[in-house]
This record gives C-alpha cells, structure tokens and sequence, in this order.
C-alpha cells in the first residue's frame, strides 16, 4: 500500500491554519464529551497518524442524510471531515463527474485496500437483481459488495442503511434491505435517524478518523454517546407529562402553551436519540419544540408501526416519574423486540460494555 | 457523416440517479433517452395507511424537497376533508416552504451549476480563474460563504418546523407551531442576514435592482456578484441558444395564501396564458417500466414492470397536459406569472434562460418571506380543526423549487385507497410518450455541441443541470 498522509497533512494542504486545527482538536474533544486534557493527545494522533480514507457510496435514499451532514453546527469538523472525505469518493458532493467518478472509486479502492472506511446512506433493494437502483450501469447492491469487500468498517448512515425506513415500508415494492443484512462480514457503525442529526454524523465519523477505531456502540450496533437516551429522557416538555397535562388537539390550548404530545403519537418515550440534547439545525429546535410529536425516526420500524398520529400504547395511567421507565418498557415491547433489549440496556452496562469492547477492537 | 452513441451518467452533484442515452451524429446530439434508475415505490407503500401517514411518508421521497412534498399532501388531506388553514397558519407554512425553495435554488447555482465552469476544460477563458476561485466544488470562496448562509437560513424552518430535513409541522388546517414574539424577531434577523449575503455574493447590488430588470438587453449588461460572472459565462459559451426547451410552461401557482397564490396559475404556450385545467394531465406509461395504462392520475396506478420490457427504457411516467408536454421550474413560474424579464426570456428558452429565472426567483423570494415574517401575529390562531373523512379524494398542487408538484389521494373506509404524485422532475425528465414525442429535456438535449473526444459532453452537463434534476422525487 501506498504511503497516506497524516490528517494534519491533509489539513495544511487544504489551507487549514495551525491555529485552526487546534480549535478543531478542542471541538472534536468537546463534540465527543472528552475533556480538555485530550486535545493535545488529538493533535498529536492526528500529527502523527495516517488518516483514514472514506468512501461515501448512496444506493436507494433521498439524499437527506448528506442534505443533513453538510449543515453541521461545526463549520471547521465539517470542512476538515468533508476535505478528507472529498480526496476519496462521494458521488453527490465530489466535483468529477460520469465515468471518472466511477474510475475515481476504483482506485481509491485499490489504494487503501483494507483500510479505509465505507459510509454507505440509503440501502439496496434486492428484488428483481437489484434492478430498483442502477449506479454505473449496475445494481447498487454490487457497487455496495464490491466496495464492502476490502473496507475495514462500515458506517450506515440514517434509517435507510440502520434499518430500512419507509422505503421499505410494507408492501417493500422493491425490498429495500438495510445494509447488515447484506454485508455481514464487517464491523458496521449504525448511525440512524431520518436524517440523523448533522452533529451526530461529524461526531462519530470524527471519532472514528481520530481515534482509528469504532466508538462504543450498543446492542443495536449504534454508539453510545449518542444513542443511549430516549428523547423522553431529556425532553424539555417532560415536567408536563409527569404532571399529566397533554395536548388534546392540534388547536387546543395546550397546544399553545407547548403542554406534552404524548396524547398527539409521540414517540419520543421509545425513541433512542440525541434531538432532545443536541438539536436539529444547529441547535435551533427539535421537531417536539414545534409542536408536532416525535414521529422515532431513529428506531428499527418506525415506519409500520400503526398510523403515526396514534399513541404509542395506552398509557396513560402512567403519569409520573417513578413510573416512566415502565411506560419505555411497555411501549418498547410494541416496537420491537430489540428496543426492549436496549430498554434493559442500563442495568446491564459494564456486562455488556465487554462483550460490545471485544468485537470491536479485534476487528479494528 | 459520423454517428456514435454515448451513455452519460451517473450524474453526481443531483439529487439521486440520472442516466442519459444520447445518439450523436455530426457532433451534434440528435437523440437523447433520458433513464430514471431508481424507484422506490412510495404510491403502493401508502394504499391502505391511515390517510394523516401521508403527512409524514412523502416528505421523505426527497431529502432536499421534503417540505414541498409535505405542503402538496397537506394541500391534498385539506381538499379532501375541507379543512381550512387559518390566514396565519397558510403564512407560516408559506414561509417554511418558501425558505426550503430559496436554498434549493441557492444550491443549485453554487454547487450543482456552477461547479461545472471551473472545470479544467475551460481553461483559458477570461473568466475561468474566477470561477476556479468562486465555485470550485467545497472550496469556491463564494459557494462555501452561500452554503453556510443556506445553513444559517434554515434557522427559520428550525424554529418554525423543528428540523430539516424531514420537517412535520404543516398539516392539512394550519401549522403545529404557534411562533411567539421572540421567534418572529429571530426569522427577521435570519432574513436580514440571508439578504446580505445575498447581495454581496449573489448580486452585488440591492435585490430589488435585479427584479426591476426588465428586458434582456438589461440582463447582458448586469455585471455584478456571482449573476455577473454567470452571464458573462453565458455570452461567451453561448448558454442561450443552448439547451431550448418547448416554450410551453406551466405553473400550478406558488404560496396558497388567504388572499390567493402569491404567483399566478396557468399555462404559457406562445404568448398566450391559459388557465391551468388539473384535469387534462394524463401519465402516458408506454415507454416507462410500467403496468396499465395512461390516465388521469386520480385514476392512475404504480405497478412496476418487474421484466423491464423492450422499448420502455424509465421508471419515470410521462406526463401530459392536454397531449403534450410542458416544462416547470422558476423560469416557468416567472413566465406564468408574468414578470417582464422572464416574459423577455421565454421564448429564448435555454439554458441562460433557466437559471436567470432561476436567480430572478431567488430574489422575488427573499423579499416575499421578509413581507411573510412581518406579517406574522404571534397571538393569531396558526391551526384549525380538522377530521379525516371515511370517504374522499383530494389533489394538492404546489410549485417545489424544480417546478409543480401535484398529490392526487383518494380514501376509502377511513384509508388510502389510492395516491399519485406527478412530482417535477417526472414533468421534465419524462421519457417519450405513445407519439414518441421526447419528454423536455429529451427535445431540449437535441443539437448539443459534442466533442469528438468528449464522453461526458459539457454541453449535456450544463442543459441537464440547467433543469436542475432532482431524481429521487421523479419516479418515488
């Protein structure tokens, strides 16, 4: 393999200031909840260390997660992140066009053979060949294959490649298969969300190019740091459902005075998020804050569960406190089941921080 | 005489998958076949859903277009059930959807068009060192400042809609986010900021000198902001004979608002506007990987040809209106609405054409949302009541920033019987019809300028781009 360049090579060939990597080194630290004794063992992996190539390949999607990814709150992460995604692949935002582009994926893959990290946004449909979506002449779920074989892990990014979302929502005209269930061979990092937030995707593909191996993740292969809440848990209108004041009706009073829309669908007490913390657009709001349920766009399924204006379950009995964690376990046991193993997920930590460490660092 | 064939795509820097046949003959085009590789099947997912799952399912047929989607369906439960947005809430609707529609056409310009004139092949032109400086992809000084302004815009939707994209807050009888105060204060400061950017990359000049343009000859000698160097690009490849569409547009009218649409509805052919009749569009299926025949898409159906049959060669339907076809987008809306400029522009009809009514559109909106966001009444009532019928059909029609977009729904037993979306880009990206007449960029692609050595003719580059593709909402 070809000698790669550090990341602060590749920072300082794009103009990128000293002064300007520092910041970003303290803004991935902040991003990543580290302290800021980190930033210089930052600056010194990122000085001394060959960065990690990225391949960013879109199959059957909408292009929200990119729309999402280029307008995070952090102009430098996402410039340095972007510039070192740009020298590779990526079909929507790269400037070459047509059959260099296809060229241009070729050899980046034959160049860092092994070593480079393929995101993946939207999934492949599988029914008829794969014939639903054609990149180059051929199936996606090709491209996907071939470009799969010699990567070192795979990020999927949004609901699309986590799970699905409602392009595979029932009857699944196409079969539209998320990215796991095609490629099994490989570490994959699953970032969902409909489009995941711009913060998240900056942070866990930060933490993957510093740190060179995969963030902790949970049972469901999404990180921890940011998966490991509900919506609920952190929802600035959660005082109003302990207090069981609801909003009735779009129109109603409550309505106007930002009461709980549990009554209105939310999801938000099954939903494993950072939007209530982190926020959308910059930290402007979160589809709550607007009035308008959370619809769990991050969870596997959440696109035929019933109609989305429909409560979670019936629980209203369950108004206070004490007693919300049961309304996540009872509801999560209608998601799915794989939500009730996370729901489970705090009493069983430090075990299954082990089992979760070793795949991990072995495959890294 | 020399023929030869070429297949153009994938095109990166759209919106999904597009791939372009093209029969050249003495370096020129003289076929093209335009090819939609992706369907989804977004009509069949929603038969049988409780109707209000439209709200949130079409919004994600496009991550770039979610709330024109969202408006259209919206617009279609309210038809269908006779709900009424109060004044405010069609404003504040308005607004979120005029926001998504203003970066759309900002996006567009700075990082799906104009990358293409720092190309190395253009090397040597007058203007080509600016444009490397401007608008090379990621690191042109003047895309990057108007992609973070497009960032800091979308403040506005933040507060108003929560997120974007993907954004929930339009219902079929109002918004689900009364603004207060506070909000109305912070969309104005937004607005103010977007406009100075506006006119120190974009125009160079107050927004309002550029929508006083009123003939061509007035647009050739606008000379300033990142407009000027378009044009002067524009007279020095000749961008306006490039890429001539029909002429024939049309437009379903821009913002249902209390007081009417904020631009006119109908269709232009040759000087003339007529009223624009929803009920003579037909989807013709004969060249497309589609079942059943054409109809009116109240009638219409989704039901994929899983043998891709010879002669048929797009997911994509082939919509008509009266037999024929038409061309949406901002020139079209601008023509239909009868702005003099884009009246001045509709017969030229190309590729210049298309983006100056692109860049007109751009400020006529920024100046209706600052008109929009002062009229907000923070103590007014932004949502009605509304109940989903049993029985019923609707159509919601919009103008997305690529053109008109139209949801035909029908419900039965209390859910979705039937759902059509004739999205824009279906409108302009069709592929022939049962007359083998070509869809518009198909006609427009003819007599293209190719190079002998060219595969991926710049010319082809700048006419496909010009309509600004968005192919994830053609076929859905």
């Amino acid at each position: 393999m070809s000698q790669i360049e550090t990341f602060y090579e590749v920072m300082r060939s794009q103009g990128i200031t000293r002064r300007s990597f520092m910041k970003y080194c303290s803004l991935t630290a902040a991003a990543l909840g580290l302290g800021p004794a980190f930033v210089p063992k930052i600056a010194h992996a990122m000085e001394t260390k060959p960065r990690t190539p990225v391949i960013w390949v879109h199959g059957l999607e909408c292009t929200c997660c990119s729309e999402s990814f280029i307008r995070s709150a952090h102009p430098l992460a996402k410039d340095v992140v972007l510039s070192m995604i740009s020298l590779d692949y990526d079909d929507t935002l790269m400037a070459a066009a047509g059959h260099q582009a296809e060229a241009a994926l070729e050899d980046t893959i034959q160049k860092y053979k092994g070593n480079y990290i393929l995101a993946v946004e939207g999934n492949p449909p599988l029914n008829e060949d794969g014939m639903f979506c054609i990149v180059g002449g051929k199936p996606f779920v090709e491209q996907l294959r071939h470009a799969a074989k010699d990567a070192k892990a795979i990020i999927s990014w949004g609901a699309c490649a986590s799970y699905g979302c409602v392009q595979a929502a029932k009857p699944n005209p196409t079969q539209a298969t998320p990215v796991h269930k095609v490629i099994t061979d490989k570490p994959i990092i699953k970032v969902p969300g409909c489009p995941p937030i711009a913060e998240v995707m900056t942070g866990v593909i930060t933490y993957m190019l510093t740190f060179d191996r995969l963030p902790e993740l949970d049972r469901q292969g999404r990180p921890k740091m940011f998966y490991s809440q509900r919506i609920h848990d952190k929802c600035y209108r959660r005082p109003h459902f302990d207090a069981g004041q609801f909003v009735e009706a779009w129109d109603d009073e409550n309505a106007k005075k930002g009461y709980c829309l549990y009554k209105m669908g939310c999801k938000g007490p099954t939903t494993y998020n950072a939007c209530s913390t982190v926020r959308w657009n910059e930290g402007v709001s979160f589809p709550i804050q607007s009035g308008h349920g959370c619809i769990g766009c991050s969870e596997d399924g959440f696109w035929d569960q019933g109609a989305f204006y429909d409560r979670v379950t019936d629980l209203t009995q369950f108004g206070v406190e004490a007693n919300a964690d049961q309304i996540g376990m009872a509801a999560a046991g209608v998601v799915g089941g794989g939500i009730a193993l996370h729901a489970a997920v705090s009493a069983l930590k430090s075990a299954q921080k082990k089992t979760q460490d070793k795949p991990a660092s072995e495959e890294v | 005489m020399s023929e030869r064939q070429l297949l153009v795509g994938p095109f990166n820097r759209v919106e999904g998958d597009l791939e372009i046949r093209l029969e050249v003959a003495d370096g020129r085009v003289s076929a093209a076949y335009a090819n939609s590789p992706l369907f989804r099947g977004f009509e069949m997912m929603l038969t049988g859903r409780d109707p209000r799952d439209a709200l949130t399912i079409t919004p994600r047929i496009c991550g770039i277009c979610s709330i024109s989607q969202s408006a259209a369906a919206a617009l279609a439960l309210a038809d269908a059930s006779g709900a009424e947005m109060p004044e405010q809430g069609a404003l504040a609707a308005s607004l979120l959807h005029g926001v998504e529609n203003l970066a759309d056409h900002v996006t567009h310009f700075a990082l799906f068009f104009m990358p293409d004139m720092a190309r190395p092949a253009y090397a040597g032109r007058p203007w080509h060192a600016r444009a490397v400086a401007e608008f090379t992809a990621q690191q042109g000084s003047v895309a990057r400042a108007l992609v973070e302004a497009r960032a800091r815009l979308f403040h506005i939707v933040g507060l108003l809609g929560g997120k974007w994209p993907h954004t929930l807050a339009i219902q079929p009888a109002g918004v689900t986010r009364t603004p207060d105060a506070r909000d109305k204060v912070r969309i104005q400061t937004t607005l103010r900021a977007f406009r100075r950017v506006l006119e120190q990359q974009m125009f160079g000049a107050p927004l309002e000198e550029f929508v006083a343009l009123e003939t061509v000859a007035a647009l050739d000698g606008w000379d300033r902001g990142a407009a000027g160097l378009f044009l002067e690009i524009a007279a020095d490849l000749g961008l306006a004979a490039m890429g001539r569409g029909t002429g024939r547009y049309l437009s379903a009218g821009a913002y249902p608002m209390p007081e009417g649409r904020a631009t006119r509805a109908g269709v232009w052919d040759a000087g003339e506007v007529r009223p624009f009749d929803p009920s003579e569009v037909v989807e013709d299926l004969s060249h497309a990987w589609m079942l059943g025949g054409a109809a009116h898409p109240s009638q219409g159906v989704t039901e994929p040809d899983e043998d891709m049959r010879d002669g048929a060669y797009s997911w994509c339907k082939a919509p008509r209106l009266d037999g024929r076809t038409v061309e949406v987008g901002a020139l079209a809306r601008q023509v239909v609405d009868g702005h003099p400029l884009a009246l001045a522009l509709a017969t030229e009809a190309g590729v210049r054409a298309r983006i100056a009514g692109r860049l007109l559109e751009i400020a006529r909106t920024q100046i209706w949302l600052e008109d929009w966001a002062a009229r907000l009444d923070p103590s007014a009532r932004f949502m009605g009541t509304w109940e989903v019928p049993k029985d019923g059909a609707g159509v919601g029609l919009v103008e997305a920033a690529r053109g008109t977009l139209g949801h035909w729904l029908s419900i039965g037993k209390g859910t979705i019987a039937g759902y059509q979306i004739v999205a824009p880009t279906t409108w302009n990206f069709s592929p022939r019809d049962a007359d083998g007449v070509p869809g518009p960029v198909e006609a427009a692609l003819v007599g293209a300028p190719v190079g002998a050595e060219e595969t991926t003719p710049l010319s082809v580059q700048h006419i496909v781009r010009s309509f600004d593709p968005c192919m994830v909402c053609t076929v859905h």
